[in-house]
């Protein structure tokens, strides 16, 4: 009765349906149907067809490196990114608002350049790539270390930005107070400021996990993609669907999407939860 | 209310489908649209043979052909076509591409009848190596070498990258590669296994994958021979190896029956083709690395082409309907092989 009423009162704001109808509409055009589609391609054959296509092989390989090069990512990720926003926004220092520009940088790169880019710079073609190959063995691009290169470098805003403004609203005097005290600077980071950044740093990190694991224009370029070593689980989706086996390639892009939404949901139980508190 | 709705919906679908409408080609009086998506290697061949085609009909019926020209990877192009793509011709690089949007029901005559059996160009799939070939690369069974590092595309991506496997595995299975006997599939399964394990790279066509090789990736590209010819040309120092075995890629060409229909465009669509076969358009194919099929333009080209010993054809492995299922499957030859390369990495 009492939700009657509510909803009642509700619908009788101007503007709900005018408003509240297309932007439902349009989320379920642009983004609930083709997901909804993709399932439905995945599944058409069964359980048991979607199952043998995300087990075979080079497919389960495909997305096992996806997810460790993705979580190697989201831990560097983590601990640089928390860095970068601490030193950003606690000091001062010249060339700040231009480093502060660099930063988002990345969302401006179409991913394909970045590959190329990371290409370049580790490849034969330059002293650098030439000295890491020669000198100490190292091989970074068409391996999993470019993987991850790359993930990083598209993601770094990512965590960056998602604490910079919890650090610039945080509250100053608990800090000060313990320094009044006696406490030396790292004490203070450790058990003031830390904290309370923990959630921010883990949303901020799962979101660029999240980004990462469906990369495609960048992975392709620097991977090497050969399967079972160094073909990630978008670039597979892609062979399969070059190759006719659009069952494969809907069934691995599920697993990714899964991924991707669980991954989002805890994003978002995190956000809720340090909102409440 | 309802009509109102219903025209509303009308004026929505034509918003939407119009602009898509007549975009494939038309006639218009003496005016007349070609389009053509092809593969991406012609593409500067087409450049040039285009304004001769475009002369010489101007001359014959004094219409203008406007060329409309679409280059992607061949698989790509012909599902595009097959997904309402309304190309008039597709020129594509395997024949199993043309064969998909025949049996989607677009192409209806039988496109091979002719003297070429439908192949415009052809080449052959070949090595380029480094200058003065340090590695000292002369044949197929050089690739296996330990510490050889191999550029080839991925053939699950790249119609063409199916062309080198076939080639590496047909010549092996034809005992032209030492150590490996003929006609025994268990060993030149073993030899495409040994070579898929010096693969470092493998892009996702063979254009990327040679422009790979060009910025100093890999010690060779397992590639076509016009890509070598062309990339030489172009200024580039890497050198063109021929194994004395290997397959003949063989390059279809065909006019879309429900698009030219549509669009009243066959006479002059099937003036073009016929026009692709001339001795003037064959050169310019030659020129551009490609090998021909035009018998006096070939003979012409023949100083630039060397004969290959051991030359053989899609028809050895019994068609490119036998060759995807059983190479390329799921669970085919090569799914196997790679597989087995890399097993408990």
């Amino acid at each position: 009765m009492n939700l009657a009423l509510e909803w009642r009162k509700e619908r009788r704001q101007p503007g709900v349906w005018l408003l509240r109808g297309p932007s439902i509409l349009f989320l379920v055009l642009i983004v609930f149907i083709p997901v909804l589609v993709i399932f439905q391609d995945g599944f058409r054959e069964g359980l048991d067809r979607f199952m043998y296509q995300i087990s075979l092989p080079i497919a389960r390989h495909a997305i096992l490196l996806t997810l460790w090069t993705s979580a190697l990512m989201t831990i560097i990720n983590a601990v640089m990114g928390l860095i970068t926003a601490y030193v950003l926004v606690r000091y001062e220092f010249p060339g700040k608002r231009l480093i502060n520009a660099i930063v988002d940088l990345p969302l401006a790169i179409p991913t394909l350049v970045t590959g190329i880019m990371l290409v370049i710079l580790y490849g034969p073609q330059q002293a650098f790539g030439v000295f890491l190959m020669e000198k100490l063995g190292l091989r970074i691009v068409f391996a999993p270390p470019g993987i991850v290169m790359a993930l990083l470098f598209i993601t770094f805003p990512f965590v960056v930005r998602t604490i910079q403004p919890i650090l610039e609203d945080l509250d100053q005097t608990q800090e000060r107070a313990a320094a009044t005290l006696g406490a030396n600077p790292w004490s203070i980071f450790r058990k003031i400021v830390l904290p309370a950044l923990i959630l921010p740093t883990l949303g901020g990190s799962l979101l660029s996990f999240s980004r990462a694991v469906g990369e495609f224009g960048a992975i392709v370029i620097v991977a090497g993609n050969i399967p079972l070593r160094t073909q990630t689980a978008a670039v597979y989706v892609f062979s399969q669907v070059e190759s006719e086996n659009r069952l494969g390639a809907s069934a691995v892009s599920i697993v990714l999407i899964l991924i991707s939404f669980a991954v989002l949901l805890i994003v978002n139980a995190i956000h809720k939860y340090w909102g409440a508190h | 209310m309802k009509n109102k709705t219903r025209f509303i919906m009308a004026c929505l679908f034509l918003i939407i489908f119009l602009p898509s409408c007549g975009g494939g080609g038309s006639t218009a009086g003496d005016e007349v649209r070609l389009l053509l998506a092809a593969y991406t290697t012609p593409r500067e061949a087409y450049g040039e043979i285009i304004p001769l085609f475009q002369e010489y009909w101007f001359e014959m019926s004094g219409q203008k052909v406007i060329f409309e020209e679409s280059y992607l990877g061949s698989g790509a192009q012909s599902r595009a076509v097959v997904d309402g793509f309304e190309a008039d011709i597709v020129a594509l690089s395997l024949e199993a591409d043309v064969t998909r949007i025949q049996q989607a029901g677009l192409i209806t005559h039988d496109w091979k009848a002719g003297e070429y059996n439908g192949i415009v160009t052809t080449s052959i799939v070949s090595f380029a190596v480094r200058r003065g070939n340090p590695k000292n690369i002369r044949d197929w069974d050089d690739l296996i070498d330990p510490g050889i590092e191999i550029l080839t595309p991925n053939p699950h991506m790249s119609g063409g990258a199916m062309w080198n496997i076939l080639g590496l595995y047909g010549a092996a299975l034809r005992g032209h590669v030492e150590g490996v006997p003929a006609n025994d599939h268990t060993a030149a399964a073993n030899f495409l296994r040994q070579i898929l394990a010096n693969v470092s790279v493998m892009d996702k066509s063979a254009r990327e994958s040679i422009l790979n090789y060009e910025m100093g990736i890999g010690d060779l590209a397992i590639t076509y021979e016009n890509e070598v010819l062309v990339g030489r040309n172009s200024g580039q120092t890497y050198e063109l190896v021929i194994p004395t075995s290997t397959i003949v890629i063989q390059n279809p060409i065909a006019i879309i029956d429900t698009n030219v229909d549509k669009h009243g465009t066959r006479v002059v669509a099937e003036a073009f083709v016929d026009f692709l076969y001339t001795r003037e358009a064959q050169d310019i194919f030659a020129r551009h690395g490609l090998r021909v099929v035009n018998t006096e333009a070939a003979a012409a080209s023949a100083s630039q082409y060397p004969e290959v010993e051991d030359l053989f054809t899609i028809d050895y492995f019994g068609g490119w309907d036998v060759v995807m299922v059983d190479y390329f499957g799921l669970e085919g030859i090569y799914n196997q092989a790679i597989q087995q390369v890399h097993r408990g990495e």
